[in-house]
Protein backbone atom coordinates (compact mmCIF):
# COMPACT_ATOMS: atom_id res chain seq x y z
CA UNK A 1 0.00 0.00 0.00
CA UNK A 2 1.29 3.51 -0.94
CA UNK A 3 2.61 5.90 1.69
CA UNK A 4 0.01 9.00 0.30
CA UNK A 5 -2.81 6.34 0.55
CA UNK A 6 -1.90 5.64 4.41
CA UNK A 7 -1.74 9.58 4.71
CA UNK A 8 -4.98 10.36 3.23
CA UNK A 9 -6.74 7.54 5.08
CA UNK A 10 -4.99 8.86 8.52
CA UNK A 11 -6.35 12.22 7.81
CA UNK A 12 -9.80 11.13 7.43
CA UNK A 13 -9.74 9.20 10.50
CA UNK A 14 -8.08 12.04 13.04
CA UNK A 15 -11.58 13.33 13.99
CA UNK A 16 -13.25 10.06 14.65
CA UNK A 17 -9.82 8.29 16.03
CA UNK A 18 -10.63 11.50 19.22
CA UNK A 19 -14.14 10.91 19.74
CA UNK A 20 -13.63 7.33 19.61
CA UNK A 21 -10.32 7.57 22.15
CA UNK A 22 -13.26 9.38 24.82
CA UNK A 23 -15.98 7.11 23.97
CA UNK A 24 -14.26 3.95 24.42
CA UNK A 25 -12.36 4.64 27.57
CA UNK A 26 -15.75 5.30 29.09
CA UNK A 27 -16.85 1.77 27.61
CA UNK A 28 -14.30 0.52 29.00
CA UNK A 29 -14.99 1.73 32.39
CA UNK A 30 -18.07 0.95 32.18
CA UNK A 31 -17.85 -2.86 31.29
CA UNK A 32 -14.99 -3.17 33.79
CA UNK A 33 -17.30 -2.21 36.49
CA UNK A 34 -19.94 -4.87 35.20
CA UNK A 35 -17.50 -7.41 35.50
CA UNK A 36 -15.98 -7.82 32.50
CA UNK A 37 -12.01 -8.51 32.84
CA UNK A 38 -9.35 -6.24 31.07
CA UNK A 39 -8.91 -9.62 28.58
CA UNK A 40 -12.62 -9.84 27.67
CA UNK A 41 -12.84 -5.86 27.27
CA UNK A 42 -9.84 -6.64 24.64
CA UNK A 43 -11.60 -9.85 22.98
CA UNK A 44 -14.81 -7.92 22.65
CA UNK A 45 -13.38 -4.72 21.11
CA UNK A 46 -11.39 -7.14 18.68
CA UNK A 47 -14.53 -9.31 17.73
CA UNK A 48 -17.31 -7.41 18.13
CA UNK A 49 -16.53 -3.81 17.49
CA UNK A 50 -19.36 -2.06 18.00
CA UNK A 51 -19.76 0.65 20.87
CA UNK A 52 -23.49 1.05 21.39
CA UNK A 53 -23.44 -2.73 21.42
CA UNK A 54 -20.62 -3.16 24.08
CA UNK A 55 -22.31 -0.08 26.64
CA UNK A 56 -25.66 -2.04 26.66
CA UNK A 57 -23.55 -5.18 27.44
CA UNK A 58 -22.01 -3.53 30.20
CA UNK A 59 -25.41 -2.56 31.83
CA UNK A 60 -27.09 -5.52 31.09
CA UNK A 61 -24.50 -7.55 32.04
CA UNK A 62 -24.47 -5.42 35.68
CA UNK A 63 -28.51 -5.69 35.79
CA UNK A 64 -27.59 -9.92 36.11
CA UNK A 65 -28.78 -10.71 32.06
CA UNK A 66 -28.96 -13.68 30.73
CA UNK A 67 -26.75 -14.13 27.62
CA UNK A 68 -29.27 -15.07 25.31
CA UNK A 69 -31.13 -12.16 26.07
CA UNK A 70 -28.02 -10.01 25.57
CA UNK A 71 -26.94 -11.64 22.10
CA UNK A 72 -30.63 -10.95 21.00
CA UNK A 73 -30.00 -7.06 21.60
CA UNK A 74 -26.41 -6.65 19.98
CA UNK A 75 -28.31 -8.19 16.88
CA UNK A 76 -31.21 -6.01 16.57
CA UNK A 77 -29.18 -3.24 17.48
CA UNK A 78 -26.27 -3.59 15.17
CA UNK A 79 -29.21 -4.64 12.31
CA UNK A 80 -28.97 -1.21 11.21
CA UNK A 81 -25.69 -1.77 9.83
CA UNK A 82 -27.40 -4.21 7.03
CA UNK A 83 -28.34 -0.63 5.44
CA UNK A 84 -24.86 0.52 5.24
CA UNK A 85 -23.21 -2.64 4.09
CA UNK A 86 -25.73 -2.84 1.25
CA UNK A 87 -25.18 0.77 0.24
CA UNK A 88 -21.20 0.75 0.29
CA UNK A 89 -20.69 -2.49 -1.55
CA UNK A 90 -20.76 -1.04 -4.85
CA UNK A 91 -17.61 1.11 -3.69
CA UNK A 92 -15.67 -2.35 -3.08
CA UNK A 93 -16.58 -4.75 -5.83
CA UNK A 94 -13.45 -7.26 -6.98
CA UNK A 95 -11.74 -6.90 -3.88
CA UNK A 96 -10.61 -10.11 -2.78
CA UNK A 97 -12.70 -12.06 -0.05
CA UNK A 98 -10.45 -11.19 2.77
CA UNK A 99 -10.35 -7.41 2.08
CA UNK A 100 -14.29 -7.48 2.19
CA UNK A 101 -14.31 -9.64 6.07
CA UNK A 102 -11.70 -7.15 7.38
CA UNK A 103 -13.54 -4.12 5.86
CA UNK A 104 -17.60 -5.67 7.14
CA UNK A 105 -16.18 -6.56 10.43
CA UNK A 106 -14.61 -2.75 11.11
CA UNK A 107 -17.52 -1.28 9.52
CA UNK A 108 -19.13 1.14 12.30
CA UNK A 109 -21.55 3.70 11.82
CA UNK A 110 -18.45 6.55 11.56
CA UNK A 111 -16.55 4.45 9.35
CA UNK A 112 -19.43 4.32 6.83
CA UNK A 113 -20.57 7.98 7.40
CA UNK A 114 -17.12 9.18 6.47
CA UNK A 115 -16.04 6.69 3.67
CA UNK A 116 -19.66 7.00 2.17
CA UNK A 117 -19.35 10.47 1.74
CA UNK A 118 -15.74 10.35 0.75
CA UNK A 119 -16.92 7.54 -2.14
CA UNK A 120 -19.72 9.59 -3.41
CA UNK A 121 -17.76 13.51 -3.50
CA UNK A 122 -14.37 13.16 -4.13
CA UNK A 123 -11.63 10.46 -5.55
CA UNK A 124 -11.91 8.08 -2.56
CA UNK A 125 -10.35 4.16 -3.42
CA UNK A 126 -11.32 1.17 -1.69
CA UNK A 127 -7.78 0.99 -0.16
CA UNK A 128 -7.53 4.38 1.42
CA UNK A 129 -11.31 3.52 3.05
CA UNK A 130 -9.29 0.22 4.34
CA UNK A 131 -7.06 2.21 5.66
CA UNK A 132 -9.42 4.80 7.56
CA UNK A 133 -11.54 1.74 9.02
CA UNK A 134 -8.64 -0.04 10.76
CA UNK A 135 -7.50 3.21 12.52
CA UNK A 136 -10.63 3.74 13.60
CA UNK A 137 -11.01 0.32 14.84
CA UNK A 138 -7.58 0.07 16.42
CA UNK A 139 -8.24 3.48 18.56
CA UNK A 140 -11.41 1.68 19.95
CA UNK A 141 -9.72 -1.25 20.88
CA UNK A 142 -7.15 0.06 22.78
CA UNK A 143 -8.91 3.35 24.43
CA UNK A 144 -11.71 0.46 25.71
CA UNK A 145 -8.32 -1.18 26.89
CA UNK A 146 -7.45 1.43 28.50
CA UNK A 147 -10.83 2.32 30.06
CA UNK A 148 -10.63 -1.56 31.21
CA UNK A 149 -7.75 -0.38 32.76
CA UNK A 150 -8.62 2.99 34.50
CA UNK A 151 -11.64 1.26 35.87
CA UNK A 152 -9.27 -1.43 38.02
CA UNK A 153 -7.15 1.49 39.68
CA UNK A 154 -9.80 3.88 40.14
CA UNK A 155 -13.60 3.98 41.50
CA UNK A 156 -15.76 5.67 39.26
CA UNK A 157 -19.11 6.78 39.92
CA UNK A 158 -20.59 4.31 36.97
CA UNK A 159 -24.63 6.26 37.13
CA UNK A 160 -22.93 8.84 35.60
CA UNK A 161 -20.60 6.87 32.98
CA UNK A 162 -23.69 4.74 32.18
CA UNK A 163 -25.59 7.88 31.30
CA UNK A 164 -22.60 8.11 28.76
CA UNK A 165 -24.84 4.96 26.88
CA UNK A 166 -28.00 7.28 26.97
CA UNK A 167 -26.71 10.12 25.44
CA UNK A 168 -25.02 8.34 22.96
CA UNK A 169 -28.53 6.94 22.48
CA UNK A 170 -30.06 9.95 22.37
CA UNK A 171 -27.93 11.32 19.67
CA UNK A 172 -28.08 8.37 17.50
CA UNK A 173 -32.02 8.58 17.81
CA UNK A 174 -32.06 11.76 16.81
CA UNK A 175 -29.74 11.62 13.56
CA UNK A 176 -32.56 9.35 12.53
CA UNK A 177 -35.24 11.87 11.98
CA UNK A 178 -34.95 12.09 8.47
CA UNK A 179 -38.86 12.21 8.10
CA UNK A 180 -42.25 12.88 9.70
CA UNK A 181 -42.99 8.63 9.20
CA UNK A 182 -39.66 8.23 11.46
CA UNK A 183 -40.28 10.92 14.08
CA UNK A 184 -43.50 9.29 14.68
CA UNK A 185 -41.73 5.16 14.67
CA UNK A 186 -39.47 6.81 17.52
CA UNK A 187 -42.46 8.09 19.54
CA UNK A 188 -44.27 4.98 18.92
CA UNK A 189 -41.59 3.03 20.14
CA UNK A 190 -41.49 4.79 22.77
CA UNK A 191 -44.82 4.70 24.31
CA UNK A 192 -44.52 1.10 23.60
CA UNK A 193 -41.61 0.27 25.64
CA UNK A 194 -42.27 1.91 28.61
CA UNK A 195 -45.98 0.45 28.67
CA UNK A 196 -44.18 -3.25 28.12
CA UNK A 197 -41.36 -2.82 30.21
CA UNK A 198 -43.79 -2.01 32.80
CA UNK A 199 -45.98 -4.29 32.19
CA UNK A 200 -43.64 -7.21 30.99
CA UNK A 201 -40.44 -6.31 33.39
CA UNK A 202 -38.35 -8.14 31.17
CA UNK A 203 -36.16 -6.34 28.03
CA UNK A 204 -37.97 -8.36 25.36
CA UNK A 205 -40.05 -5.66 25.68
CA UNK A 206 -37.66 -3.94 23.80
CA UNK A 207 -37.63 -5.72 20.71
CA UNK A 208 -41.54 -5.63 20.68
CA UNK A 209 -41.62 -2.89 20.72
CA UNK A 210 -38.64 -2.24 18.31
CA UNK A 211 -40.42 -4.44 15.28
CA UNK A 212 -43.83 -2.87 16.38
CA UNK A 213 -42.90 0.50 15.93
CA UNK A 214 -40.77 0.10 12.44
CA UNK A 215 -43.85 -1.74 10.96
CA UNK A 216 -45.99 1.32 12.11
CA UNK A 217 -43.52 3.85 10.61
CA UNK A 218 -42.94 1.55 7.22
CA UNK A 219 -47.20 1.31 6.91
CA UNK A 220 -47.73 5.36 7.45
CA UNK A 221 -44.88 6.03 5.32
CA UNK A 222 -46.54 3.83 2.34
CA UNK A 223 -49.72 5.40 3.12
CA UNK A 224 -48.44 8.82 2.68
CA UNK A 225 -46.84 7.71 -0.60
CA UNK A 226 -50.17 6.55 -1.95
CA UNK A 227 -51.71 9.50 -0.40
CA UNK A 228 -49.61 11.47 -2.00
CA UNK A 229 -50.06 9.82 -5.65
CA UNK A 230 -54.12 10.37 -5.00
CA UNK A 231 -53.68 13.92 -4.22
CA UNK A 232 -51.58 14.91 -7.47
CA UNK A 233 -54.28 13.05 -9.60
CA UNK B 1 -11.86 -15.70 31.84
CA UNK B 2 -15.08 -17.08 32.23
CA UNK B 3 -16.55 -19.83 29.57
CA UNK B 4 -19.90 -17.59 30.12
CA UNK B 5 -17.80 -14.60 29.13
CA UNK B 6 -16.59 -16.03 25.87
CA UNK B 7 -19.42 -17.71 24.83
CA UNK B 8 -21.34 -14.32 25.34
CA UNK B 9 -18.27 -12.23 23.32
CA UNK B 10 -19.06 -14.95 20.52
CA UNK B 11 -22.23 -15.04 20.21
CA UNK B 12 -21.84 -11.02 19.64
CA UNK B 13 -18.97 -11.38 17.19
CA UNK B 14 -21.46 -13.83 15.22
CA UNK B 15 -24.61 -11.77 15.28
CA UNK B 16 -22.41 -8.28 14.71
CA UNK B 17 -20.39 -9.65 11.94
CA UNK B 18 -23.45 -10.86 9.77
CA UNK B 19 -25.75 -7.60 8.82
CA UNK B 20 -22.03 -5.96 8.30
CA UNK B 21 -20.60 -8.27 5.77
CA UNK B 22 -23.23 -10.29 4.18
CA UNK B 23 -24.88 -7.37 2.84
CA UNK B 24 -21.34 -6.18 1.08
CA UNK B 25 -20.27 -9.97 0.28
CA UNK B 26 -24.06 -10.75 -2.02
CA UNK B 27 -24.99 -7.22 -3.13
CA UNK B 28 -22.29 -5.97 -5.27
CA UNK B 29 -23.91 -7.78 -8.01
CA UNK B 30 -28.09 -7.81 -6.76
CA UNK B 31 -29.86 -4.56 -5.60
CA UNK B 32 -31.58 -5.14 -2.00
CA UNK B 33 -35.32 -4.97 -2.29
CA UNK B 34 -36.73 -1.33 -1.88
CA UNK B 35 -39.52 -2.05 0.63
CA UNK B 36 -37.40 -4.30 2.69
CA UNK B 37 -34.79 -1.48 2.75
CA UNK B 38 -37.64 0.74 3.51
CA UNK B 39 -39.14 -1.43 6.67
CA UNK B 40 -35.10 -1.77 7.21
CA UNK B 41 -35.04 2.25 7.83
CA UNK B 42 -37.52 2.16 10.73
CA UNK B 43 -35.28 -0.28 12.39
CA UNK B 44 -32.68 2.27 14.25
CA UNK B 45 -34.86 5.06 15.09
CA UNK B 46 -37.43 2.30 16.43
CA UNK B 47 -34.39 0.75 18.59
CA UNK B 48 -32.72 3.69 20.04
CA UNK B 49 -36.07 5.15 20.90
CA UNK B 50 -37.20 2.12 22.38
CA UNK B 51 -33.72 1.82 24.49
CA UNK B 52 -33.60 5.33 25.42
CA UNK B 53 -37.25 5.74 26.77
CA UNK B 54 -36.97 2.10 28.77
CA UNK B 55 -33.83 3.72 31.02
CA UNK B 56 -34.82 7.56 31.29
CA UNK B 57 -38.58 7.02 32.52
CA UNK B 58 -37.64 4.70 35.38
CA UNK B 59 -35.91 4.98 38.63
CA UNK B 60 -35.34 2.33 41.00
CA UNK B 61 -37.14 -0.06 38.55
CA UNK B 62 -40.70 2.26 38.31
CA UNK B 63 -41.66 4.73 35.97
CA UNK B 64 -41.06 8.42 37.22
CA UNK B 65 -41.28 11.66 35.38
CA UNK B 66 -40.79 13.63 38.96
CA UNK B 67 -37.57 15.71 37.21
CA UNK B 68 -35.98 16.02 40.85
CA UNK B 69 -36.38 12.00 42.24
CA UNK B 70 -35.67 10.70 38.62
CA UNK B 71 -32.40 12.46 37.59
CA UNK B 72 -31.87 11.15 34.68
CA UNK B 73 -34.98 13.59 32.81
CA UNK B 74 -33.38 16.72 32.92
CA UNK B 75 -29.95 15.75 31.29
CA UNK B 76 -32.17 13.67 28.64
CA UNK B 77 -33.78 16.70 27.67
CA UNK B 78 -30.12 18.73 27.61
CA UNK B 79 -28.74 16.40 25.64
CA UNK B 80 -32.02 15.97 22.80
CA UNK B 81 -31.13 19.87 22.35
CA UNK B 82 -27.52 19.34 22.05
CA UNK B 83 -27.40 16.08 20.39
CA UNK B 84 -30.39 18.13 17.21
CA UNK B 85 -28.18 21.05 17.22
CA UNK B 86 -24.55 19.27 16.80
CA UNK B 87 -25.54 15.84 16.01
CA UNK B 88 -22.25 15.14 17.49
CA UNK B 89 -21.69 12.03 19.51
CA UNK B 90 -19.12 13.85 21.43
CA UNK B 91 -20.65 16.84 22.59
CA UNK B 92 -24.15 14.75 23.27
CA UNK B 93 -22.35 12.59 25.64
CA UNK B 94 -20.12 15.07 27.34
CA UNK B 95 -23.31 17.63 28.01
CA UNK B 96 -25.52 14.74 29.53
CA UNK B 97 -22.39 13.43 31.64
CA UNK B 98 -21.75 16.93 32.71
CA UNK B 99 -25.39 17.45 33.83
CA UNK B 100 -25.89 14.02 35.45
CA UNK B 101 -22.66 14.85 37.41
CA UNK B 102 -23.83 18.03 38.75
CA UNK B 103 -27.51 16.84 39.05
CA UNK B 104 -25.92 13.89 41.59
CA UNK B 105 -23.41 16.24 43.53
CA UNK B 106 -26.00 19.06 43.95
CA UNK B 107 -29.43 16.64 44.82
Amino acid sequence: MKNVTVMSGMRASMPIMASYIALGIACGIVLYDAGVSVLAIFLMSALVYAGAAQFLTGSMVALGAAVPSVILMVFFLNLRHILMSASISRYVKNKSLGFLGLFGHTLSDESFGINYSRFQTEHWTANEAMVTSLLNYSAWTLSTVLGGIIGSQFTINTLIMNYALIAMFICMMVMQFVSKAHIIAGIVSVVLSVVLTAVLKHNIALVIATVLASFIGYYLENNAVEGGVKANE
Amino acid sequence: MSSESLVLILGMAIVTFIPRFFPLLLLSKKEISPSFSRWMSFIPVSIFAALVASDIFFWESSFSLHPFRNIKVIPSILVFVVAYKTKSLLWSMIAGVLAMALLYIFL
